[in-house]
């Protein structure tokens, strides 16, 4: 849409804009772009190019003719810019990801989830089809479905970073409290929280267990301006080099009781050895209070855990059954409760010590004052919950009902994307959980994720695949595979994936993959040849037919003849290819020397043996073929070459779609060597055959739509003579 | 034949596409050096050629601007040389000195649309280059030494037939190959002329193929391997120009298995598989030829045998090189941006 600038704007202005310092919400965003041509700009055009790409071409004014412009100075008068749309950060495959992955990242992940993807559809069908063969699932096939959901979900996992590969609070530096790692990305906590919540069975009986290890790994993405227990301790470890007496010092007693409370148990142990008394010099007045800090550190690396193993580095005893872990769960608080009670309290001098100390036995007893004062936000809360007081809470409503408690006791008003999801969790609400995976994360997870959800979940699993009238009669499923693929698809470098989620979609999938590929560009050869393959893959023979057409036309455009004519065989398309005979027949027929043939061989090399593909130009071929035997002929190697260049004569006249127009000029050429050989290389038949073709041709002179070839006027004259007198030979030669 | 179990790949994720990639000669570096020709749609005038090295090739030592593309590259032992989309040639004597570039602009001198057929032969009077272009044009490109450069057209086809890939053969002589011209053999003592021909193994009729690239084994300058469409590759020995020899395809009447049904990209002789058949050596057996295709395999296919798989990736394998002083480690550009660098494991192989 062409605009015309308007006048009265400032220099270079195609639409006066005006940017008013009032409304700032409500003005539109502007980008800038460098054209680099000299104002004034006189038109504008805008166009969509492919995915995100949007073509601006800039016009300056006209050059006056003649005027001298020229080598004075080189100024564009008009340029193409292309801007991308996309990169502005909130394009489709935005949100807030892209403040922690970058696109490049980002289309890692992409490319890596598609073989995963991918495995686990042909998966799905291969059951659908086991099930629908014998009618009834069966109930082994059906019980290992979770574990393929979960193979493909610890793959997708292993894509979105690895903060397993380091063990999240190694201690390496004895002063070190958080040992620096892998950033964590919203992204991987979410999935893992999802992977935790709906598809691991083997995590049923230790989820409370399991969700404190995520807490452990994510606690600093819970929220971005309020207080964790991960910025309590960063804090405190910030302070830590410039503390002479950390037992003096309420944040370590602050930091202990916050770690502790979360269970990360072996910063509570490394902290407690930071206490004054373990030094030397200090060792022999402060006995007692030693004793009491050692035997805290040696009650917390033995709390009982109900869960099969640790990571290396982690403390406390694990325990595999319910009833291990409620024996060893009893003894244990025992011995808190003896320690807590113990009379050498009285002769601990340090009365920051004691209180922090005591502090530290009342959470491990579990008393919900002291849990309440040490955590920050409420996830710590329903985390210390899990280890203290309530390590047996199991099923979605039991949860949710704590975490409502503990909302309501440190209620939030930063909410990250983390915490909405949890609460859809939680609240059983997929499509919560959709509508969080889509605000926060965008289509990739949102598309990847459902799987997750419906892995063990018959409700979640109805609500997607139910065909919905109001959406065009597809699943809620379906609709976001497509948007996803529409994301894809806006790159030049990720739209080969798309096909992978397009196939996916049973109702407008491929009819959207059609469109895709026919919208492929065809400049390039090797870019062609890829999308042909992907039409090859799922058997569309029909677009790629249509491909192949665009292409040829594009080279046979741009003067590449040959690649056209290439492009238009391998389609079959035989109409084409009689349009391109005519023309070439028009070039040849203006010049049928030798020489200029010659230019013609590489062509006629393409068109191959069998001329059956290639319509029109089957004749060219035959033309050929009789040039060079005609050729060696008259170079007098042997009478067969001779005898042969009749024969081809003879196929040419007789074939119909030699254009009649060619007729004489064949004959001509042959004049020579009708005359000059001792005996006739024709026989009755064949002279007559061509007599009859030369009187057609005659008559076919009267008609207004003959066209003339440059011969000379007597060409047909000596045509008729040496037919004629190869006629009489013959006959005489007849028996 | 290499063990499969000894293989290890590594993939090095980069943030753009990378289109092709080679080995560099060590001698100029005591580090492994590559370089790869990258693109990115997302930013304009961004086609660079890169100067990696291993073992950690996600960040470049170097780099050069291209004008367009690259289309083709390919390392003599002194000079790296790029052609481009556009039709133009740069030369890099000293390796990615951007000084000391030479360039061939595109046009009406030189070629016009891509470059695919590339190749560095040494005669007599030093380096040549053979170019030979979509456009059906063949240059030879003399000299880079002196930062001067001779262009020399050898055959212009007028856009008749297009050209994907060249090779010499020896100073007098090479091998190109295209779109449904099938392969030609070029003797430069007989007036520049092509002099063989072979129209590939495509089969009769409709079915017709583009050849993607070609390789001359130093030892043995008669035989051309090619590699092209329809997973297709085949040995033409130029003593028997009438029979070209199967390795790969589809359709064929069983001698040879398809390695894969899609589009061949390149190919190369495999110095480092021993030929199953130790006798065969002085015979006409065709030596085992690496290959990477569409559907993501790399793999080494020998006459009658089966192939024998070293990759099979989820995405196309556009360019590999095997690294010709260290032949048991393989460089190869994936189509999902990435580099990905397998070695074969057997220690007994020499430097």
């Amino acid at each position: 849409m062409p605009g015309v600038p308007t006048d009265g704007g400032a220099v270079g202005t195609v639409v006066p804009f005006s940017r008013e310092p009032g409304d700032a919400v409500a003005a539109p965003p502007v980008r800038t772009i460098r054209h680099g041509v000299a104002p004034p700009v006189s038109r504008v055009y805008v166009s969509f190019s492919s995915g995100n790409l949007l073509q601006v071409a800039c016009l300056g004014p006209p050059i006056p003719e003649g005027g001298g412009g020229r080598g004075a100075q080189e100024v564009a008068v008009g340029r193409v810019v292309e801007v991308n749309l996309g990169g502005g950060g909130s394009g489709p495959g935005g949100a807030d990801v892209e403040e922690e992955i970058d696109e490049a990242e980002m289309r890692r992940i992409q490319y890596g989830s598609v073989p995963a993807f991918a495995l686990l559809q042909s998966r799905k069908n291969a059951l659908a089809d086991a099930a629908a063969m014998s009618r009834v699932p069966s109930v082994s096939e059906h019980a290992e479905w979770w574990q393929y959901v979960l193979e493909y979900s610890k793959t997708i996992g292993s894509l979105l970073g690895n903060p397993d590969s380091l063990p999240a609070f190694m201690i390496d530096d004895p002063k070190t409290i958080l040992k620096d790692r892998e950033k964590p990305t919203s992204l991987k906590a979410s999935w893992e929280l999802l992977e935790i919540f709906f598809v691991d069975k083997q995590l049923k009986s230790w989820l409370p267990e399991r969700f404190v290890d995520w807490l452990a790994d994510y606690d600093s993405l819970l929220t971005k301006t309020e207080n964790t227990v991960y910025r309590t301790l960063t804090n405190f470890q910030k302070k830590l080099i410039n503390l002479q007496i950390v037992e003096d010092d309420p944040d370590y007693w602050n930091g202990l009781a916050a770690a502790l409370s979360v269970g990360w148990l072996d910063i509570v142990v490394n902290m407690l050895r930071f206490h004054g008394s373990y030094q030397l010099d200090q060792m022999d007045n402060r006995e007692t209070e030693n004793g009491l800090v050692e035997a805290v550190a040696v009650l917390v690396s033995t709390m009982p855990r109900m869960r099969p193993d640790l990571p290396t580095g982690k403390l406390g005893h694990c325990c595999k059954t319910r009833p291990d872990f409620i024996k060893a769960l009893e003894k244990w608080r025992g011995q808190v409760n003896k320690l807590e009670c113990s009379a050498f309290w009285i002769q601990c001098g340090h009365q920051k010590t004691r209180d922090g100390l005591k502090n530290l036995l009342h959470i491990m007893l579990g008393n919900i004052k002291n849990l309440t004062a040490a955590t920050s936000h409420w996830l710590e809360l329903f985390a210390s919950h899990f280890l203290y007081i309530r390590p047996f809470t199991v099923g979605f409503e039991g949860m949710n009902h704590l975490a409502q408690k503990c909302i309501q006791l440190k209620p939030s008003t930063d909410n990250s994307g983390l915490t909405g999801l949890l609460g859809g969790i939680l609240s059983e609400n997929p499509e919560v959980v959709l509508a969080e995976c889509t605000k926060s994360f965008g289509p990739w997870m949102v598309t990847h994720a459902m799987e997750l959800l419906t892995a063990d979940n018959d409700y979640a699993d109805m609500m997607l695949h139910e065909e919905r009238p109001n959406i065009g009669g597809i699943s809620l499923e379906e609709l976001h595979r497509l948007v996803y693929a529409q994301v894809l698809c806006s790159h030049s470098l990720t739209w080969q994936i798309a096909p992978t989620y397009l196939s996916s979609c049973l109702n407008q999938g491929l009819g959207l993959l059609e469109i895709l590929l026919l919208k492929q560009p065809i400049q390039d050869n090797r870019l062609v040849l890829k999308t042909l393959e992907i039409c090859r893959l799922y058997e569309l023979g029909n677009v790629s037919t249509n491909i192949m057409k665009i292409g040829g036309i594009y080279h046979w455009k741009h003067g590449r003849k040959g690649t056209g004519v290439y492009w238009f065989q391998q389609a079959h398309d035989k109409v084409r290819l009689d349009r391109i005979a005519l023309q070439l027949f028009e070039n040849i027929g203006k010049s049928v020397t030798d020489d200029s043939f010659k230019k013609w061989e590489g062509l006629l090399e393409l068109l191959g043996s069998d001329i059956g593909s290639a319509g029109g130009l089957e004749f060219l071929h035959r033309y050929r073929d009789f040039k060079r035997s005609l050729q060696q002929a008259q170079e007098g190697r042997t009478g067969e070459s001779a005898r042969q260049t009749v024969e081809f004569l003879i196929q040419l006249m007789r074939n119909p779609s030699t254009p009649q127009r060619f007729w004489l000029p064949l004959l001509h050429d042959s004049v020579r060597l009708l005359n000059c050989k001792p005996c006739p290389l024709l026989n009755v038949a064949e002279t007559t055959l061509l007599l009859n073709k030369l009187q057609e041709l005659s008559m076919a002179k009267l008609r207004p739509d003959f066209s003339n070839i440059n011969l000379p006027n007597h060409a047909l004259n000596s045509v008729r003579l040496a037919l004629a007198s190869n006629l009489a030979r013959a006959i005489l030669e007849d028996p | 034949m290499a063990d499969s179990d000894s293989l290890s790949f590594r993939r090095h994720p980069h943030p753009y596409s990378v289109d092709l990639v080679r080995w560099l000669p060590s001698s100029i570096s005591s580090d492994r050096l590559l370089a790869a020709a990258v693109h990115d749609p997302a930013v304009p005038y961004s086609n660079h050629l890169h100067l990696l090295s291993l073992p950690d090739p996600s960040s470049p030592l170097a780099s050069l601007q291209l004008p367009s593309r690259a289309t083709a590259l390919r390392c003599s032992p002194s000079v790296l040389a790029a052609a481009t989309s556009s039709g133009s040639l740069h030369l890099l004597p000293s390796f990615f000195d951007a000084d000391s570039a030479i360039s061939v602009p595109s046009g009406a001198g030189f070629h016009v649309g891509p470059v695919r057929g590339l190749d560095c032969g040494g005669g007599a009077g030093g380096e040549e280059w053979v170019t030979a272009g979509e456009d059906g044009r063949v240059h030879v490109v003399a000299g880079g030494g002196d930062g001067r450069v001779a262009v020399r057209r050898v055959w212009d086809g007028k856009g008749m037939a297009g050209y994907e890939a060249a090779r010499w053969a020896s100073p007098a002589e090479f091998a190109t190959g295209g779109t449904a011209c099938g392969v030609q053999w070029w003797d430069r003592r007989k007036g520049d002329a092509v002099v063989a021909q072979c129209k590939g193994i495509w089969g009769h009729g409709t079915v017709t193929g583009i050849v993607h690239s070609i390789d001359i084994h130093p030892s043995r300058k008669h035989i051309c391997v090619v590699g092209g469409s329809s997973g297709t590759i085949f040995a033409w020995d130029l003593r028997w120009p009438q029979q070209p020899i199967p390795l790969s395809g589809v359709g064929l009447d069983g001698t040879a298995q398809p390695v894969c049904e899609s589009e061949v990209w390149e190919v190369l002789f495999d110095n480092y598989t021993q030929s199953s058949d130790i006798i065969s050596s002085t015979s006409t057996r065709i030596l085992p030829v690496m290959m990477c295709s569409e559907d993501g395999i790399l793999a080494v296919v020998e006459q009658d045998e089966r192939p024998l798989e070293l990759l099979v990736e989820p995405c196309a394998i556009n360019s590999f090189d095997i690294d010709p002083q260290n032949p048991s480690d393989v460089v190869c550009a994936l189509e999902w941006e990435s580099i990905g660098v397998l070695t074969r494991g057997r220690d007994s192989m020499a430097e």
